[in-house]
């Protein structure tokens, strides 16, 4: 009874996928206007990829501009502190104070 | 499909920037795109915009496409996989009942018993409704499975290719499905 029950649905299955079959073929041919506006939409993203990587570059050249001025202050700074005598506590004490240190 | 065209030079002239070889492209690879999207979606779905959608996929991602294979057959993967993700955004219905179909489905699906009739056109239609109401109680790799084995009659090895499943797995999952799909129309005669 059971094995039957299931040749039916079997069946039935098959007839309403061959019932059906034609409205799942795809189409051959593009419908009219369809390439156009592909092409439209693959040239504005096209376009819209090469604004991004543009903005992405040049994000990209300020940061390096960013840090190289970053690293010559410090530099900069460092470099005039260990050319003093003393160290940078001892120094503010003394500009603090007014102390002559000749 | 021409057998002539060139995909190759085809590509290298769009790389290029000639508007003429995306033309070519888009019109030698709609049909493979186009029977995909119409196997794999329910009817009502917008066609249109999705084969639109992996044309801008395959476009965005030709660099990657290496030529040991047919383009169609690179296409036909990235195509599946994107009616796969749109599948699964749906809602996979619990079940359907003979009360979930519109008279004309009900219709047709007691016809379907009538194996040397030939459907109209109206006929076919509601036909597939029934189909996808039917599917629409599936997960989305079961409802592709079941189509490709029972409506375009593809091999194991094909399915495996195309789906990148494994053939013991793609077995396992018809196993688990047929009982499914009769438990379902057994549940539409009642």
């Amino acid at each position: 009874m059971n094995e039957k029950m299931n040749f039916r649905a079997d069946e039935k299955w098959r007839n309403l996928l061959a019932r059906s079959a034609a409205t799942f073929a795809g189409n051959a041919t593009p419908p009219y206007g369809f390439v156009t506006a592909t092409l439209a939409r693959l040239s504005a993203e096209q376009r819209q990829q090469e604004e991004f990587e543009r903005i992405g570059w040049r994000a990209l050249l300020a940061s390096v501009a960013a840090l190289f001025i970053a690293a010559t202050v410090t530099l900069t700074l460092n470099y005039s502190d260990q050319r003093g005598d003393f160290e940078p506590g001892t120094r503010s004490l003394i500009q603090m104070d007014n102390i002559p240190v000749s | 499909m021409d057998e002539a065209f060139d995909v190759n030079d085809c590509l290298r002239r769009w790389k290029e920037g000639d508007e003429a070889a995306a033309e070519q492209l888009i019109e030698h690879l709609y049909p493979v795109i186009s029977k995909i999207v119409h196997l794999h979606l329910p009817r009502r779905d917008d066609e249109k915009d999705l084969v639109q959608e992996i044309l801008m996929k395959t476009f965005s991602k030709l660099h990657q496409f290496k030529g040991d294979a047919p383009i169609s057959h690179w296409v036909s993967r990235l195509a599946l996989t994107t009616c796969l993700d749109r599948l699964r955004a749906q809602k996979i219905r619990p079940e359907v009942r003979r009360a979930d179909l519109t008279p004309e489905e009900a219709d047709s699906f007691d016809a379907a018993w009538l194996t040397g009739s030939t459907p109209d056109a109206g006929d076919a239609i509601s036909a597939r409704d029934v189909v996808d109401k039917i599917l629409s109680t599936l997960s989305p790799e079961d409802r592709t499975l079941i189509l490709m084995v029972d409506l375009e009659g593809r091999s194991m090895q094909e399915i495996s290719d195309l789906t990148g499943w494994s053939v013991s797995k793609i077995k396992m999952r018809l196993f688990r499905i047929r009982p499914q799909l009769r438990q379902m129309i057994n549940k539409l005669e009642e």
